[in-house]
């Protein structure tokens, strides 16, 4: 029985929306002869009903797959509706909506069909129309499949703005528990040869790949050492990290009551610390503290461990500091370094300058003043009113959230 | 009495009045355009000064690209008294040149940046919220209302992006329309383009609903989080966008 087009983006969209990656920045191509371009800083289109962006089409193309990974909804032993896509079907698809302005480009990855080398032959199918018979030039981001031919990935590689390689869970124990047909060798592969011919044509946005968090029992720090060891040997641009959503019954499988949202917000948090503002992992967790604080920040954390180096005077210390200081981001960083040559700055400019005041007081002074009586510069006062703060804010969020 | 100096309305008439206030050293209480309605305690000034394109290349070239951009997104904006902030603005500029927007404890400077970034984080959103519709001669067609004046901001993206397309962009709350005929577009009044405006391609509501579908299935049920999609974007923006005017 033939299936009819709606019917094939519900299949193929509802087995994709589990990968977390959705950024469409980073690349600078330009429109030639046809339709499209790209957007350095990367465009949300739309915003899903659990908060997040949507800026490419994100399908498979089938959900067959002959793997059976223990996680996924799209593994061989579900009994699923199955479908696949012709490379036809996805280029309207694709173009009708860059048209109308409701997507940034495409983001194509597929479960393994017959072999690797096949599925991607087929997506290298699908790109090669979309950018050669249509002239499309908008943002592509495409999976490359763990075990295909490196011939493949250097074809691939000059058609799209993006690759990704999953490594899924962070150490190969976890791997083997469950996926057991995935090889983390094929990955590390992967991402060595893009690593090694990424520039302005292969690939020009870089790589990313993505961890599921939570459904294997490493420890925060063995994630965020995965992480870093991966930005520095393989020069991923990002490392996406997954809440684990039980989707499948598998007693190797932890049972969930709600997904682990908080753990991969700190998660995040800290791979933002890592790749701007020069922090090491061993700096935010160690064997002691393998896990981080669910109550606040890894930054303030931080701050709140290494009190001794605080308060920070704003006119004069380093970039780097300022960058070490709770509620101050890269923006206002420059800002306050740009602008402290002029001038010399109070509490009331850096307000203006978007530092996050209720936050960075308790670590500053400005021309030497503290925000309140220097005595209270204490750990336990300092502590006790930002998990205060916090507490509040969360209670107005649920508060407001009701009166919906 | 108030003193109001008003101008032409458009950008370049606007530094014109500012240049001439300042040259003559004149401090105005405020500077209006010319489809302001006076209270009875103005006096509105009308200098009917000479119009001189060529300051917008006096600026970038003096003061640079990004002080130039800053200005001109001021001036989109809808803030009240956007012409007396950039008047203080640019006297500080001719005074500390391109180095002016350093200088953030001064009022208009900081109140300036805040305006210029709102003009421009709006600017950006609607590039991703805008929705086209393709009519029935093939024209896409798309409509929007955004606070500030960004048409021009948003016009300058697509003639790059759909370069061989026809399309018309319009601000319903401004009533003006913005058309590219695969050259350069042209932002005129609404009334002139009225007949152009058919009805949708035949094809037009099955791709729509191709898109709810796709919106509808990739948000994840577990994750719900409408407070979180609702910072990200705004409830104003909703009555123009395909896949969120049912949920409103």
């Amino acid at each position: 029985m033939k299936m009819d087009l709606q019917e094939k983006l519900k299949i193929l969209a509802d087995s994709a929306k589990y990968d977390a990656s959705c950024s469409s920045s980073g690349s600078n191509r330009k429109n030639k002869e046809g339709i499209g371009n790209v957007a350095t800083s990367g465009i949300c289109h739309s915003f899903a009903s659990d908060g997040r962006c949507i800026s490419l089409l994100k399908i498979l193309f089938t959900n067959c797959c002959i793997f059976d990974c223990k996680y996924c909804l799209n593994r061989k032993s579900n009994n699923i509706k199955r479908a696949i896509f012709t490379p036809e079907e996805v280029c309207t698809i694709t173009l009708n909506f860059y048209r109308r302005n409701y997507i940034e480009g495409l983001f194509l990855s597929s479960g393994i069909i017959k072999s690797p080398d096949y599925t991607m032959e087929l997506l290298i199918k699908t790109i090669t129309l979309l950018r050669k018979k249509y002239h499309f030039n908008g943002y592509i981001h495409a999976k490359a499949i763990p075990g295909a031919n490196q011939k493949l990935l250097h074809i691939l590689g000059f058609l799209v703005d993006r690759l990704s390689a999953n490594i899924e869970l962070p150490t190969e124990n976890g791997l083997k528990l469950l996926a057991p047909n995935k090889n983390s060798r094929n990955v590390a592969s992967i991402m060595e040869y893009v690593k090694q011919n990424q520039n302005k044509k292969y690939v020009p946005a870089g790589q990313s790949t993505q961890v599921i968090i939570g459904a294997t029992k490493e420890s925060d720090l063995e994630i965020m050492k995965k992480s870093e060891d991966m930005y520095q040997n393989y020069h991923l641009k990002r490392v996406f990290y997954s809440a684990y959503i039980p989707i499948n019954k598998d007693n190797l499988l932890p049972t969930l009551e709600h997904p682990p949202l908080v753990r991969e917000n700190r998660l995040y948090q800290a791979d933002w610390l890592l790749r701007f503002y020069k922090f090491k992992v061993k700096d935010l967790l160690d064997s002691k503290n393998p896990n981080f604080n669910i109550l606040v920040d890894p930054k303030t954390d931080w701050a709140l461990r290494h009190l001794k180096e605080f308060p920070k005077e704003i006119n004069t210390c380093s970039y780097y500091d300022l960058l070490k200081i709770p509620g101050i981001g890269v923006k206002s960083a420059k800002r306050i370094f740009a602008s402290r040559k002029k001038i010399t700055l109070h509490f009331e400019d850096l307000k203006k300058m978007g530092v996050v005041l209720k936050r960075a007081k308790y670590f500053i002074l400005c021309s030497g003043k503290y925000f309140t009586k220097r005595e209270w510069f204490k750990k336990e006062f300092i502590e006790k009113n930002i998990i205060l703060e916090e507490h509040l804010l969360k209670k107005k969020n649920y508060e407001q959230l009701r009166l919906f | 009495m108030n003193n109001i100096y008003i101008y032409d309305g458009d950008f370049i008439s606007l530094l014109n009045t500012i240049i001439y206030l300042i040259k003559k050293n004149r401090k105005p209480d405020n500077i209006k355009s010319f489809e302001y309605t006076p209270t009875l305690l103005d006096n509105t000034i009308n200098l009917s000064i000479p119009r001189n394109e060529k300051i917008i290349e006096k600026i970038r070239r003096q003061f640079g690209k990004y002080v130039l951009r800053i200005l001109y997104c001021i001036f989109l904006s809808e803030e009240e008294n956007k012409e007396l902030i950039l008047f203080y603005l640019f006297k500080n500029t001719l005074k500390y040149q391109n180095q002016v927007l350093y200088y953030r404890n001064l009022r208009c400077v900081s109140e300036g940046m805040r305006i210029a970034n709102y003009v421009i984080h709006e600017s950006h959103k609607m590039k991703g919220f805008l929705r086209f519709k393709e009519l029935e001669n093939h024209i896409l067609y798309a409509e929007m209302e955004p606070t500030n004046n960004v048409l021009f901001l948003v016009s300058s993206h697509f003639q790059k992006r759909l370069k061989n397309e026809y399309w018309m962009i319009k601000d319903t709350k401004r009533r003006i329309i913005s058309i590219y005929d695969k050259k350069n577009f042209y932002i005129v009044a609404e009334e002139e383009l009225k007949s152009r405006i058919t009805k949708e391609s035949k094809d037009e509501k099955k791709i729509e609903e191709l898109w709810k579908l796709f919106y509808k299935t990739i948000g994840i049920t577990e994750r719900k989080n409408d407070r979180c999609r609702m910072n990200f974007m705004p409830k104003k923006y909703w009555k123009f966008m395909t896949e969120m005017r049912d949920e409103l």
